[in-house]
Order: structure tokens, then sequence, then C-alpha cells
């Protein structure tokens, strides 16, 4: 392997890496390595337009783009000297003649790529006294993009994007020399299911999304790393939060889950935590029918009287579980001794399922099914077939993916039952056939792990405080074991104890805890098997 | 079609003659003999050595060793290997290369067959500029003329060896003539330079190992094929050889086209081959080598025209398009127009090329109209020297070039605009 000298930095790279490739795959770019860039993404092409990746290399005469520059054995390559930082300099000064400089009013100030280079890496004031550019603004690339043609430093990241991710090819710049702008072909519309990536990987504020754009000054913003819980991909969040509200989820680098991309519906997915439609309130049934907001405990004693009777009655037989793929690992670890702890044999995962594409989307549309299934919640289709029957007198229900057109597709047969106990974080129709009914946290909300389709066990932590009393599942189980008299049941409930119960007890968790999980996430030692990597 | 060399060499001693555009014709003067030889009596290798030995150089304007650029391609036939002609000919000032394709297109076949032989490409694509129609349609009669004589297909002139030309007229971008900017129109695509590496030889046309050639660098290939690298070297300069074919315009008595061996000295072709200044007007300044080469002012003509010269008085031989200006030329206008053509023809790529093309035409014209500032010439300075050699192709340096020519000679011009807060010159137009 070839050997590079950065600076005082010694590199052993890989053959036929770039230099800048070089020191990204070492970890160290703008991280030790400065070597600013536009063009350049570790996901694209090269481009090597920018031209401000400039490096000296020792032997030769003109200074060499990084981004595009082969690595050779012995290199030595120098990135502070007076000639990189006069060509910087210059690079910069260039992209600010025709930029509008209208940062105060622009959404990307304060996480900008040309504001914070011009500072670093630019020189002060401006020499030109020519008019700048007069461009197109505000406009509407497609439903989720809007432009600004001004701001624009035609890095071409975007049509890269579109040309090479979802390759729906729909952008391209048009004319040329600093008549260059970025425009959509003729009657298309960038709209595709990956577009506000674009935003993203934008340097500039030229494309900001739709559903971002003038709600709240990014420094405003707190950055907490989550999982997205859209589908079973599990792609990596940084989740934006200002005044324990969710402002946007911006993919976070994994290339072992989503490089740097997300799809439009799991972005957007953020709506659904402060939404109007969450489950705020304890509710029991009462006998007439009537629902009533209750206090926990009551709830909680409720159900235990109603299970305990059905045990006592016809035993553990009549019950069944029914997993979520919501809810964390050690949500469902605990579900999993509870359920033990009852003999309840009955149990599986019930999942909603939609299409999958070829690049991050999965069927399944749920975070945790693959973990779900690691700790023995099978296809929960045979649980609901007995639902449906009536084979079946009392259920644990968590989440109302039961619902589905695919499962029950309504709470008929569930109304049916003498008893149904259900957690979920959004209200249904399943509060109306619920003898007992908890709100519980989103994983946004919570500490746990989450094992994505291919059994790669990540971690969430908690970015916002529900504003209602709401619970994780795991501690609401573990109550209602308590409240059963169950040995090994407490209403104290430790995500962190759990998932270290967890990793002690379930082989496939083996050396898995979440208080040592890397920010990449961790693979289960029994990967799930190939029906779990199916696509659809 | 245009006037035949008023002087002519090997390459145009038959142009005057109408029929030496066609096959019978070219054949008459001796034509695909040099082909036939390359292609049934030496090996690539060979024909790579002797071009080597000639000293050619690309006439394209950088003056590349041909043979060395030939050698460059890749042994073996894994891929299909390509030759690419850059008839494309953009550079204002420039006009050699349409009088070789129309009045010499068997010429230009036979330099490309021997090319092919030496670089084993199955295939030449002859990139040629839009505006050039007529050209075009000389080309296209010499290429069927070709297939129907056995001289292109399957079987060159029975000699086992195969090659097809294709003829690609462009849409008239000057950065198309950049050969990978050629590369890229070629395919269909925008004409846009590609970053190296790869270079074409190992990623060129639609991805295969190709090599890109100027018309007049074909066209020497059959003359050093026939007679040797010795007697090639016979012309020119030891450095230099051969002939160029110098397209003189501008302020001159006599405009038009003259072969002669590099190292001509330029005043011996402005004044004794063009016929001078008419009018009994004084030269100001000569562009020796085509729009994007330095300007040299009437005290530096006695230049003889080869790069190893011209390099000592910070200029180059270029295209060989040799524009003269009188003194009654406002060379801030010069500057505006010149500045204008690369502005509006940069491709866009590079930041220092997009932006900076345009800066520096804005503050040529600024100053033109009488609004300059003392410290802008010191700007353009600055600005052109953060164009050069930065970027993915040579235009931001051939963009940057001429204006470092003008500053260094005509600085005067610039500071009596500012001064005088007009232009100066009479008869200067408005911008």
């Amino acid at each position: 392997m070839p050997r590079i000298t950065i600076d005082d930095v010694e590199l052993e790279v890989e053959e036929g890496r770039t230099v800048l490739q070089a020191v990204d795959d070492a970890g160290l770019l703008m991280n030790g390595v400065e070597i600013p860039h536009y063009c350049w993404h570790p996901k694209l092409s090269i481009d090597g337009s920018c031209r401000l990746c400039q490096v000296e290399v020792e032997g030769m005469p003109k200074l060499q783009i990084a981004c595009n520059t082969p690595v050779q054995d012995g290199m030595r390559i120098r990135t502070t000297t007076d000639r990189v930082k006069s060509a910087r300099a210059g690079v910069m000064e260039l992209l600010l003649v025709n930029h509008p400089l209208d940062c105060p009013i622009c959404d990307q100030a304060g996480e900008c790529k040309l504001q914070d280079y011009a500072f670093e890496y630019g020189v002060e004031g401006s020499r030109s006294r020519e008019p700048r550019r007069a461009l197109k603004k505000n406009v509407d690339l497609g439903p989720t993009i809007v432009f600004d043609q001004e701001r624009c430093i035609l890095c071409r990241r975007c049509v890269r994007f579109c040309d090479e991710i979802p390759g729906t090819h729909e952008l391209a710049v048009m004319n040329r020399g600093d008549a260059s702008v970025i425009e959509t072909f003729p009657g298309q519309q960038l709209d595709n299911p990956y577009s506000m990536n674009v935003a993203d990987i934008c340097p500039v504020g030229a494309l900001t999304t739709r559903d971002f754009r003038f709600k709240i000054r990014v420094w405003f913003l707190e950055d907490v790393p989550g999982v997205c819980t859209g589908c079973a991909n599990g792609c990596n969040l940084h989740i934006g939060v200002a005044n324990n509200k969710v402002h946007r989820y911006l993919p976070r680098r994994n290339d072992d889950v989503n490089d740097t991309w997300i799809c439009d519906e799991g972005r957007l997915s953020y709506r659904r935590i402060g939404a109007a439609d969450r489950l705020r309130e304890v509710q029991v049934l009462e006998e007439d029918g009537g629902r009533r907001v209750a206090p926990y405990a009551e709830a909680l004693s409720s159900a235990a009287a109603r299970l305990r009777g059905l045990l006592d009655g016809k035993g553990p037989g009549v019950i069944v579980g029914i997993a979520s793929a919501h809810a964390t690992n050690e949500d469902l670890f605990t579900f999993r001794r509870l359920l033990d702890a009852l003999h309840i044999e009955t149990a599986g995962l019930v999942v909603v399922r939609g299409a999958a594409d070829e690049l991050l989307l999965k069927a399944e549309r749920g975070a945790n099914g693959a973990g779900a299934r690691a700790l023995g919640f099978g296809d929960g289709r045979v649980v609901v077939d007995r639902i449906r029957t009536g084979a079946v007198d009392g259920a644990i229900v968590l989440g109302h993916d039961i619902l589905d057109a695919e499962h029950l597709g309504g709470i008929e047969a569930l109304g049916r039952l003498d008893t149904v106990i259900a957690l979920d974080s959004h209200q249904s129709s399943l509060q109306r056939v619920s003898h007992a009914s908890f709100p519980v946290r989103v994983p946004a909300e919570k500490h746990g792990t989450l094992t994505n389709w291919e059994g790669r066990v990540q971690r969430v932590e908690p970015a916002v405080e529900p504003r209602w009393e709401a619970r994780s599942e795991g501690e609401v189980l573990a109550a209602l074991g308590a409240a059963l008299g169950l040995e090994g049941f407490s209403e104290a409930w430790d995500p962190r104890e759990v998932s270290r119960a967890l990793s002690e007890a379930v082989p496939a968790f083996a050396g898995i805890e979440l208080a040592s999980l890397p920010p990449g996430g961790a693979p289960l030692r029994t990967p799930p098997g190939r029906k779990g990597r199916r696509a659809t | 079609m245009l006037q035949a060399p008023y002087v002519t060499s090997y390459l145009s001693e038959h142009f005057a003659d109408d029929a030496y555009g066609t096959l019978e014709g070219y054949r008459a003067a001796g034509g695909y003999k040099a082909a036939r030889k390359a292609l049934t009596g030496m090996s690539p290798a060979e024909i790579i050595e002797v071009v080597k030995e000639s000293g050619l150089q690309g006439r394209g304007g950088a003056g590349f060793s041909t043979g060395l650029k030939w050698s460059f391609m890749p042994e073996g036939d894994e891929k299909p290997k390509y030759l690419a002609c850059n008839a494309d000919e953009s550079e204002p000032g420039s006009f050699k290369d349409r009088i070789l394709m129309e009045r010499g297109p068997h010429q230009l076949l036979e330099g490309i067959l021997i090319a092919a032989r030496a670089t084993g490409a199955r295939t030449t694509f002859i990139y040629i500029r839009g505006e050039y129609a007529f050209p075009a349609s000389q080309l296209e009669r010499a290429v069927a003329e070709a297939y129907d004589a056995g001289i292109l297909g399957k079987n060159v002139l029975k000699s086992g060896f195969a090659h097809d030309v294709v003829i690609q007229r462009g849409a008239g971008a000057y950065i198309c003539g950049e050969e990978t900017g050629l590369l890229e129109s070629l395919e269909g695509k925008k004409g846009q330079p590609r970053k190296k590496p790869p270079f074409p030889a190992q990623y060129g046309a639609f991805g295969m190992p190709t090599t890109v050639n100027n018309v007049e660098t074909f066209c020497h290939v059959p003359h050093i094929i026939a007679n040797g690298a010795e007697w090639f070297r016979g012309f020119g300069t030891e450095k230099s050889p051969g002939t160029t074919i110098f397209g003189v315009s501008g302020h001159v008595n006599r405009p038009g086209l003259f072969e002669l061996p590099l190292g001509t000295r330029l005043d011996e072709i402005v004044f004794e081959h063009a016929g001078g200044v008419p009018n009994g007007r004084k030269v100001k300044g000569v562009i020796p080598g085509g729009m994007s080469m330095p300007i040299l002012p009437a005290g530096l003509l006695d230049v003889p025209m080869a790069n190893e010269h011209l390099r000592e008085r910070k200029t180059m031989l270029g295209t060989g398009g040799v524009m003269v200006m009188d003194e009654t030329t406002c060379m801030v206008r010069v500057a505006s127009v010149i500045s204008y053509f690369f502005r509006d023809e940069s491709c866009g790529q590079c930041t220092q090329c997009r932006e900076g093309t345009g800066w520096i035409n804005k503050i040529v014209d600024r100053i033109e109209r009488g609004a300059g500032e003392a410290e802008d010439l010191d700007m353009l300075l600055d600005l052109a020297g953060k164009m050069e050699g930065q970027t993915i192709c040579a235009f931001a340096d051939a963009a940057a070039w001429p204006i470092q020519g003008l500053l260094r000679h005509f600085r005067a011009d610039f500071e009596r605009h500012v001064q005088g807060r007009k232009c100066p010159f009479a008869e200067s137009f408005e911008l």
C-alpha cells in the first residue's frame, strides 16, 4: 500500500485513491488535514472544477487538485504553503465576485461553506467594483426544492447527484462561462424520492427545501444523532432540535447504512414526532364502552386485573402478544420476558409493508423488525389469523400496524376480545377497543437501540421530551409485570440495564450494549436470515 | 474557397491546382505512396520512430512532440483505439486548417491512415467546426472517393489494414477545439474539457484509447514518411523543424496564407510576405500565433517564429495566426474584444475561468469607457496571474496571456484611458 505524507501526517493509503479520497478514508478531511473543497463529495464522481482543493505536490511544478490527483508511494503533499494559500484566496475572491452576499436573509448562513471558507481562507473585502450577475431568485425546481440562482457557485454536486444516485437526470448546467446556470431540463421538475438531498450537498444557500426554509436560523438548532424509523434501513440522522421541537432531519453519514443520503419520505417523517395525533393520554374502556382518561397506576392495575382474570380462568393459551417494529430492542426484550413469565406462547411481529426501492427504502415500514425477529417474534400473521377467527380472548398489542388492510383491516376482530391492552405512540381506532391504552415514546424521545434490516444495531437517544406523560413500551410492560406480581419486574426500568441483560441473555446481541455502541452501530452476532434481507 | 497560399512549400505546393483536391489529382501528384509504404513496409514502431526523429511538433497550438504522443497509446487490442482529427480551428486569427481541408483533403486522409497504422486506431473521427461547411463538404467528398477506391474501409490499399473515417461537425464553440472538450462534444455531450487524469490515450472518445491531432499535424506526416526525418529537419530550426502555414490578417496589404519554414522572422512575414501596413501607417503590435498568444510590439518583431525564440519574448507560436495592428489601434479596445471573446467562450466549469474571464472583461470595458482607476491595471495582472495554470484546461491561460501581453507592452494606452477618463483613439467605436 502506498504511503504518502501530507504536511506532517503520514498515511498508508489504498492503491488507486486520490489524495482527497485518501484523506477522507482516514477520517482526517477537515478534521486534522485542512483541504477545503466544494465540488468534491465523497459519494459522487470527481468533478475537479471548483479548484479550491489545490495542494502542492513535491516534484510537480503546478499546484494540483487533491480531489483528482492519484496517490503515489512516497508522495509528499503540502497544504499550508503560501502558494496554496494564495490559490485558495484567489478562488474564494472569484466565487464571491458574483455572489449576492445576502447571508443575513439566507437560510444557509451558519452552516454555509462559502461563508466558512471565506472567513477561513479568503481575503477581507472585495476588490470588485463591477455589478453582480442578476439571475433568477426563488425558483421552484419541483415540489420540494427552491433555488436561488444568484447564490449558486456552480459546484454541480446537485447535477451529479441526480445523475448518479437516483439516476433521474433532472438537472443540468445551461449556458456557459459566467452565464452558466443550473436549471431543470425544459418541461421537467426536480421530483424524485431523494430530491431533498440536493439541499444537503449544496455547499451554499442556493438549494433549500421548501420544508425547512425560513423556519429557524440554524444556529438555534441542537444536533442530536438519531436513526430514521421510516423503514427497516435505519438511515442515520442529524436531528435538528430547538425549544424541545424537532425542526428537521438531515442525513448523518454512515457508509454501512445510508452513505450520506436519506429518502424524502424518511426526512419528512420528523413531523410525526410532534404531530397532533400523538397519543397523549392513558385511557381505559368503561364497561358501557365509553372511554375515559385514567391515571397511569389505575390503568396498570386494571390491565393487570383483566389479564389475571383471563390467565386464571382460561390459561395463557388464550392471550397473544403483538410486537411492533417501532419499539426498541430493549422494549421488545422486556416484552419477550413478560410473555415468557406469563407463559404466553403465541406472539409475533406485525408490521406494515410498502414498496421498496433499490437505493435505501425498504419494504418494512418500521425501524426494528429485525430486532423483533432476533428476539424471537416470528411472523405475526399467524397471530393475526387467530385473532380474526376468534380463537383468542386477550391481546397485548404494541402499535397499531395490526389495523392495516394487510392484517386485520380494522378493529372489528379486536372488538370481540375480552381484553385488549394497547401501547402506542399515535392515536388510532385501536383506542376504541383497548381496555387499557398507554401512550408511549417514539425512538427520538428515548434511549435505546434499533436493529436494521441487515442486523446492524444502532443507538437512539432523546432529542426531545414529550410534553405529556409518555413512557417507553418497556417501562409500561415492566410495570405491568410488577402489577401482575411477577418476579424480576418492577416499575423502575432503565434501558441501559435492560440492554446489558439483553446482551447477556440473547446470543445474537452478545457484546452489543447501548452504553458502548459506536456512533455507526454494530452488527448482530447472528445476522438476520435471508428472509430478513429480502427487499420486498 | 480560400485563396491558395501566396508562398508555398511541400504542404501547399499543389493547392493552386483544383484537381489536387480530387483523388485522381492527388494521386497524380504522388499521393498515397507514403501510406502504401507505411501500411505495407513499416511496423507501427518504425513509423513512430521516424516521426519522433523528424521532431514534428503538434500544430494545434501546444507544440507537443507528435511521435511521443503516438507512443502513449496502449499496445494490444483489448479495446478499440481511435484517432480524432481536430479540425475545430476555433482560434481567432487561424485559418490554415481550412485551406488544408479545402484544397488538400486527401493529404489529410493519407496522414490519418499513417497515424492510424502507427497507433493501431481502427477509426478516425474528424471533428470539424460547424462554420466550416465548405471544408466539410470537401472532406466528405474525399472520404467517399477514398472508400470507393479502397483507400478507406476493410482493406486499405489491399494491405489488410482496416480503417474508417467519420466526419462529425461541431456547433461552433471555441472550447471544442480543446482535445477533451472535443471528445465530449464528439460524444454528443456539452463541449467542456475533461479533468486529467485520465488522459485521452487511456480514456478518450467513448472511453477508448484515443489520440487527438491537429489537421496540419496529420498533413505533415505523409511527407515525413515519403522523404524521411532528415529531409524534414532540413526545414525550420533545429528545435522546431518543418514548415507551417502562417495565416496573416489585420492591417496588412496582402492578408492571406504563407507556407514558410518555422523560424522565419516575424517582421519578414509581416513586411515582406504580407506586404506591410497599408495607408502609410506604422505597425503598433502583432499577435504572433492566434488570439490567445501574447502580443508583441513593433520593436520586438525581429524574432524567429519558433517557440524556442518566441518564449524568450514571453509569447508562443500557437497556431501561427499572425494578427497585425497599426498605430491607430486602441489596445484597450483590443483587450476588450479579446476578453469578451474569452468570457463568452469559457465553458464555465472552473471557478477561475468562469468568474475570472467575466471580471476581466468588465474591468477592461470600464477602462475603455473612461471609468477606469489606476489600480485596475495591477488588479488585471493579478487576476490574470490567478487564472494561469490553475484550471482543468489551458483556456484560462489562453484568456490570461493576451491581457498580460497587452499590459506588458501597451500599459501606456491603458493609463491614458484612466487619466483622460475616455478613450483617446478617434476611430475606436463604442462598446
